[in-house]
């Protein structure tokens, strides 16, 4: 007999696996959230296309105090790549195993109408895995360009002046503010493709369900091997 | 009360007590010390024993010199000159050549460890191929030999602090501050800008008259009562960048109108100095108060990476960025939009075409693989 009981004939070959967190859903809200609201900010910031009241003021304040939020989870989902479960861990983001690797070059021959079949996996394939920690590496420079500009604003004397050693390092304020800018716009591409690929992974390749990082739940089909 | 010396001097000049006072108080508001604090100031400079400096000029405009003999209010100048002991200055000294060169070495000499080197401009670190030879000597040489044997080092402008034009990329006589070119050097206090504001090498040496320490340094060893805030933070036309009011173009009704400079590639945010309140000749203006954006002059490597003075953001490969980026970062995020609903028809067809993927493929969840079920998922893997 089959081990789940399940009613619904659809889940009868399915088998339900808590993928997903409370940390990471938390963690993926927050930052979808607090990117939507640091990119109209910041567009208006760099390209301030309306004036009056207070509007540049208000919405600095509103950059800068989403910009705690953001760095906050950024630096709780880098914590949780250590303590949380393998799915959610940095072996799954950073494809260093061999199994990593092949789930790496199966997804990309998958998506490239190379390979016949997805990949087998779980949490994420080896291509979206490695994408996640790259776009993270883009959120610590969005953070530290963003400090750097930020820590001459700070009042005399602040701490946030030690952000000041970050400045040299890219070669001036200016470049900063650049390179925070292209920021911007490398997060907006990865957020437009990052989304096409959970509705293909949901749809076509029947491997994650949108709202999996809702509940936490993914359903497998069974004889899926645990292989990733 | 008996008059000292220097009210004499000052008054053979035509600058009274009530000049002086003033002169005073005006350091003490610039140093951000309490009203007070001028009493004490002005009992400082009457009565200390006046510093020593020398001042050593190099790959420079002599600017510095100009900003500081010029400024606007003459009575700065002229008190200073008349507090210190200038014993060693090549644009104001009378003595030329070797007598000149002599009084220099003499001051090093007879006071080692007690005199204060000015330096203005910066220090060829190509020595061999002869830039900034003074006296048969290398620039490098008697940096070394004056700043290493003074009780302190005030690199005076850009030049001296950061390199500044000298040091601009490419760099042909590969310029180095003060910092670089003398190693090691002691008390050193870097007074930025181009050319470093008069007002505030004044206030500089009267903090270390009155209360005989240097005063406290930033990042750059930059004096925070002259560079702590930014120029962005303190201007004037701050409420306006807060609501918004842009100017877009030279002379048009917002420039008129006074309007913030943001737009026209003002560095104010990213430049640190006390121009908006202390300002330039005497209080007369600044820079951004008759409508010109900060070039951010008082920064390591302005030349470098303010420029275009006029553009917002730098360039990219000579490609204006502040007009660019934005068109090409949405067109970028276009393109991929694009693609995913491209490659999304592809999946489509794929699918069309009997290539199931692998949940609707009954067989794979046959065979061999259905008997490893049981032991596939847990329901909390950890
Ligand atoms: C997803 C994350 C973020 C995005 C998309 C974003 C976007 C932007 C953009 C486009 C600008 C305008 C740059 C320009 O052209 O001048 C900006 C400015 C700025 N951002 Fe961010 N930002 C993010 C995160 C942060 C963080 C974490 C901080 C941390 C403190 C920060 C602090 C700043 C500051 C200080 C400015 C300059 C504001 C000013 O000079 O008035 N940002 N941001
Ligand atoms: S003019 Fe420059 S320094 Fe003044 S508020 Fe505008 S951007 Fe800031
Ligand atoms: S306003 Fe800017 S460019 Fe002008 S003197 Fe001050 S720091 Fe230098």
């Amino acid at each position: 007999m089959n081990a789940v009981p399940e009613e619904d004939p659809l889940r009868v070959n399915l088998h339900r696996v808590y993928v997903w967190e409370l940390p990471v859903r938390l963690a993926h809200w927050l930052l979808f959230f607090s990117i939507v609201i640091l990119s109209a900010t910041g567009y208006y910031i760099g390209n301030p296309f309306f004036g009056g009241g207070l509007a540049m003021a208000r919405v600095r304040e509103v950059h800068l105090y989403t910009s705690i939020v953001f760095a906050l989870c950024v630096l709780a989902r880098v914590y949780w790549a250590f303590a949380g479960n393998r799915y959610a861990r940095w072996s799954d983001l950073i494809p260093a195993s061999r199994d990593r690797l092949r789930s790496l070059w199966a997804s990309l021959r998958f998506y490239a109408f190379l390979g016949r079949e997805p990949d087998e996996y779980v949490g994420h394939n080896g291509l979206a895995g490695l994408t996640y920690a790259v776009i993270f590496c883009v959120y610590f420079l969005m953070i530290a360009t963003g400090l750097a500009l930020y820590q001459v604003y700070a009042p005399v004397g602040s701490p946030l002046h030690a952000f000041a050693f970050l400045i040299p390092l890219v070669d001036g304020l200016q470049m900063a503010r650049l390179i925070h800018h292209i920021g911007m716009w490398a997060i907006l591409v990865f957020a437009v493709a990052h989304v096409y690929f959970a509705v293909l992974s949901s749809t076509v390749e029947h491997v994650g369900i949108i709202d999996s990082i809702l509940s936490g739940f993914k359903y497998m089909p069974r004889g899926r091997r645990r292989r990733i | 009360m008996a008059q000292t010396r220097l009210m004499q001097d000052l008054e053979r000049q035509g600058i009274s007590r009530r000049d002086f006072l003033a002169f005073c108080a005006s350091m003490a508001a610039l140093l951000g010390l309490p009203k007070a604090a001028a009493g004490a100031i002005a009992q400082a400079v009457e009565t200390e024993k006046r510093p020593i400096l020398v001042w050593l000029e190099f790959q420079d405009c002599a600017g510095n010199t100009e900003s500081f003999l010029r400024s606007g209010h003459p009575t700065v100048a002229e008190l200073l000159l008349d507090t210190i002991s200038l014993n060693y200055h090549e644009t104001l000294m009378v003595a030329a050549g070797e007598q000149a060169e002599s009084a220099l070495e003499d001051t090093v000499a007879k006071h080692k460890g007690e005199y204060v080197a000015l330096v203005e401009g910066a220090i060829p670190g190509d020595i061999d191929s002869g830039y900034c030879t003074i006296g048969g000597r290398s620039a490098l040489d008697i940096a070394r030999e004056v700043c290493g044997s003074a009780a302190a080092t005030v690199a005076v402008g850009t030049c001296a602090t950061f390199g500044g034009l000298p040091a601009a990329h490419p760099n042909p006589t590969r310029a180095l501050s003060v910092a670089d070119a003398v190693p090691g050097v002691k008390n050193l206090i870097n007074m930025s800008a181009c050319p470093a504001n008069a007002e505030n090498i004044a206030a500089l040496i009267v903090y270390y008259l009155t209360i005989k320490r240097w005063p406290p340094l930033d990042q750059y060893r930059r004096p925070l009562f002259a560079y702590g805030v930014s120029i962005h933070d303190g201007c004037e036309r701050r409420a306006h960048f807060d609501s918004g009011q842009f100017v877009e173009a030279w002379g048009d009704e917002a420039h008129r109108h006074g309007y913030c400079l943001y737009q026209m590639g003002c560095k104010g945010p990213a430049t640190s100095q006390n121009c908006p309140n202390v300002q330039w000749n005497g209080h007369t203006n600044w820079p951004i108060g008759c409508g010109h954006p900060c070039i951010g002059c008082a920064e390591p490597n302005f030349w470098d990476v303010m420029t275009p003075f006029y553009q917002r953001l730098p360039d990219v490969e000579g490609i204006d960025s502040s007009k660019w980026l934005d068109p090409v970062g949405l067109g970028l995020t276009g393109v991929v939009a694009a693609g995913a609903v491209a490659h999304g028809v592809g999946e489509v067809l794929r699918y069309r075409r009997g290539h199931r993927p692998p949940a609707d493929d009954k067989t794979r969840t046959q065979g061999k693989e259905r008997e490893a079920d049981a032991s596939d998922h847990e329901e909390n893997p950890k």
